[in-house]
């Protein structure tokens, strides 16, 4: 199996733990994986941007209409890191509720049959407690799409490896939250 | 000891992959300046002698050059040693380098510089390799996390077996890479140090250093005919039949060359040979590889160091034929266009374009808000900015390299040149200013480490010259912008034990500096008064450099700092929309409500430092409670 993924948003959304996650669900799977992190000046408030591929690679980058998903937790970056997706890849966007995605946008994505779905993934996380935990939820919502190849189970497994004591409990719940949510969607 | 698989296989950073190629060597010291991006490497160092309860010496030296002394010192008592540091670090260690070179080694001494093409985070877009060539050192060239891991222990056993430094060049896409890498359990070699006295080799004089450098070229003849034989790091990658193209490539440029002609699946794919020793250079292969080829491109990250080396240039494409962009980091799709373009002018294949334009137009269109670096909420170093530019808004701001180049946004830097011109550039100023008999305000900023690196050269000169300006310098009592590193003014090491204080007071006034005041630059208003203070210290006969200490913790490393002084801060009616706040205090938790036209906090980021009440040109912005000591 090849999975080739994007995660975006801006410093501090976790999405170094989130590009985590996927890495530990790539090695319990048996997958070789690589991938791509932000580090130093970026991290300032900037654009921060995390490739991950599992499987047979040797580039951590995904080249742009390549990526298999992407994950974006916040809008402009949404915007910004659509380009590497391919035809027929899923876009999974954090947006706030009320807010509307721009139709061009929406228009060329059917054309070129990603499936783009957006959620409010940081009012979930406020909700249960922790705006910290937006990442959680939206993979709990991909995931609950059936739309990406992982399964509730591993990532779940995967998500208590990584035993973070402080938050373990709150991201548990978000995962299980987002992913009733992605099933109902 | 706990007993180790020799196959475990752990995701790593390619810094940390790099760290554990160190260990795995048996390297006995290891040193380093952090830059970006090559701060990783000595905390994992740390971390495997932790786990592994190894002995090694760690060092965060305070700049590149002390480094790699350091580390070379430990190689001429006969242990391995490794110094690690960011490509524009290499300029500051070049002098070590270019003389070690001549002098050789005894242990292994293995120098890590990565690269940073983009420049994600880097001054400079230089290729460290070209550096290899200048000091007549071999230089290993990885693609991944894993074989960079393979090639320092390689690195090691090269330097070791010919007595000379060994350069380990990683760009940032493998330094910050991660990917899935097989352990081995780490070398333990009994080296007790053992300095073996001999004047004619390490204090050679100019007649011994002739002979120094005739040794030097014979042992780099024998390194290249080395990696002439070399199938390890050096190979070809035979995809095919044709010989109208063939490819040569290195470093992350190669990885993503490899995924892309996975991907293309072309009908006639070309050859590719992979160069992972390009100094000494492996001629002979490179022009055998050639003769069989029509047509040779070379894509190669940074610059032309391969490209440069081929003697016989006719067939070759590259940067020097204008195929491949002369600056910025070759991204896949930048790859895959050279390719298409390349292809398409050979004849022999037609590739799509992998911009789509059409997506590029319309994201264009929605014109995003750049989202550009800035100072955190609550970041002592803004306070310190807002009130340099209120005290002396006509100066001449000097400063230097950290998070408070970010300065930039609150219009309080003027330069930034490198490590410690923050303040050569404040005394340069001023003696071309005074020559002309002009007295102008110049006030330098500088980070506390940035002090520690190159500062106190500066000063001392400084002095001694009898400049007159202002310096400010900003202790955040870390080296935050690289990721948290100690400092001397920490006093912790890296390896998390107790080092000597040396407090920055004691530092200036050795350096002759006789106006020193420290403050806390969340009180902006004493420091615009201090400030005032010292420019007119400046301006007296018998005046000179004044400093001010601008102390005050990072807030990312020591939160607890916040939690005494907390002043939520509200925005009243009075506030019109003017920007100033925004333009001259630059906070991203304050923001323009464009329809009510007026400047609103945003909760996420605000962290209630309060500073920000100093910002308003009409007070508009207070605290929730009035208390009975607001800043």
């Amino acid at each position: 199996m090849k999975t080739q993924i994007v995660l975006a948003g801006i410093g501090g959304q976790g999405i170094l733990f989130a590009s985590k996650l996927f890495s530990e669900l790539g090695l319990k799977l048996g997958l070789d994986v690589m991938g791509s992190e932000t580090h130093g000046m970026s991290q300032r408030g900037g654009s921060v941007i995390a490739h991950l591929k599992l499987g047979q690679f040797q580039s951590p980058l995904n080249r742009r209409g390549t990526a298999d998903i992407l994950y974006s937790f916040e809008e402009n970056e949404t915007y910004r890191t659509l380009k590497f997706l391919k035809s027929g890849g899923c876009c999974f966007a954090n947006l706030v509720s009320g807010d509307r995605f721009d139709s061009h946008v929406l228009d060329y994505l059917k054309k070129k049959e990603i499936n783009f779905r957006s959620y409010d993934a940081s009012g979930t996380a406020l909700k249960i407690g922790s705006i910290l935990a937006t990442n959680i939820v939206l993979i709990g919502f991909s995931v609950g799409t059936g739309l990406i190849p992982f399964q509730y189970q591993d990532l779940r497994v995967v998500l208590e490896q990584l035993g973070q004591k402080k938050n373990l409990a709150i991201n548990l719940k978000a995962l299980e939250i987002g992913f009733q949510e992605g099933k109902k969607d | 000891m706990k007993k180790r698989s020799s196959e475990e296989t752990r995701v790593l950073l390619g810094n940390v992959a790099i760290a554990r190629g160190i260990v795995e060597a048996g390297c006995h010291v290891v040193t380093s300046y952090p830059g970006t991006p090559s701060s990783e490497i000595i905390p994992a160092v740390a971390e495997f002698k932790k786990e592994l309860g190894l002995n090694t010496y760690l060092e965060w030296s305070t700049n590149e050059k002390v480094a790699f002394d350091n580390a070379l010192a430990a190689s001429m008592a006969g242990k391995r040693a490794a110094v690690a540091m960011k490509q524009v670090g290499l300029n500051v260690a070049s002098d070590s380098l270019l003389s070690s070179a001549y002098t050789g080694v005894i242990g292994g001494l293995v120098i890590i510089s990565c690269d940073d093409p983009g420049p994600h985070s880097s001054q400079t877009e230089q290729d460290s390799r070209f550096f290899a060539i200048l000091a007549k050192v071999p230089v290993f060239d990885p693609s991944t996390p894993q074989e960079a891991k393979e090639m320092v222990k390689e690195a090691f056993e090269l330097s070791e077996a010919f007595q000379v430094p060994v350069l380990l060049r990683p760009t940032i896409r493998v330094s910050h890479a991660k990917q899935k890498v097989i352990l081995f359990p780490p070398k333990i070699l009994d080296r007790p140090a053992n300095f073996k006295k001999n004047p004619e080799r390490w204090a050679a004089t100019p007649r011994y250093r002739l002979i120094l450098h005739t040794k030097l070229n014979k042992t780099l003849k024998k390194i290249q005919e080395k990696f002439e034989q070399d199938t390890k790091w050096n190979y070809e990658v035979r995809k095919g039949q044709g010989t109208a193209l063939g490819v040569i490539s290195c470093s992350a440029s190669f990885a993503a060359l490899m995924d892309i002609l996975e991907e293309l699946n072309l009908r006639e794919p070309f050859n590719i040979l992979k160069i992972g020793t390009p100094y000494p250079f492996p001629q002979k292969r490179v022009s055998e590889f050639i003769k069989r080829h029509q047509k040779v491109l070379v894509i190669e990250e940074t610059d032309t160091v391969i490209e440069s080396q081929i003697i016989d240039k006719s067939k070759v494409l590259g940067r020097l034929t204008g195929h491949v962009p002369l600056q910025g980091e070759l991204l896949p799709e930048v790859i895959y266009d050279i390719l298409a373009d390349v292809l398409g002018e050979l004849g022999i294949a037609n590739l799509e374009k992998s911009v789509d334009a059409r997506l590029d137009k319309l994201i264009e269109g929605l014109e995003l808000p750049v989202r550009r670096p800035t100072l955190c909420a609550g970041c002592p170093e803004r306070a310190a900015f807002f009130a340099i530019k209120r005290a002396l808004p006509r100066a001449i701001y000097t400063s230097d390299i950290g998070c408070y180049t970010l300065g930039l946004n609150l219009k309080a830097v003027d330069t930034v040149i490198d490590m410690g011109a923050g303040i050569t550039l404040a005394s340069g100023f001023y003696q071309a200013y005074h020559q002309d008999k002009k007295d102008i305000p110049i006030v330098a900023t500088m980070g506390d480490s940035t002090f520690y690196h190159s500062g106190t050269a500066s000063l001392l000169n400084a002095v001694y010259n009898k400049a007159k300006f202002i310096l400010v310098i900003l202790d955040n009592e870390i080296t935050a912008m690289t990721g948290m590193q100690p400092t001397p003014g920490t006093g912790i090491t890296a390896d998390g034990n107790k080092g000597r204080k040396i407090p920055l007071e004691a530092l200036i006034k050795g350096c002759g500096v006789r106006w020193i005041k420290t403050i806390d630059p969340y009180e902006v208003k004493n420091l615009i008064k201090l400030l005032k203070e010292a420019r007119k210290y400046t301006q007296k006969a018998e005046g000179g450099i004044a400093v001010i200490i601008a102390r005050h913790p990072c807030l990312i490393q020591y939160p607890e700092e916040l939690e005494e002084g907390r002043v939520k801060v509200k925005i009243t009616d009075d506030c019109n929309g003017c920007n100033y706040c925004l333009d001259f205090f630059e906070c991203p938790a304050l923001v323009l409500n464009e329809e009510k036209n007026r400047v609103e906090i945003d909760r996420k980021y605000c962290i209630d430092c309060g500073v920000c009440i100093h910002a308003c040109p009409k007070g508009a912005i207070v605290p929730v409670e009035e208390r009975p000591q607001v800043r």
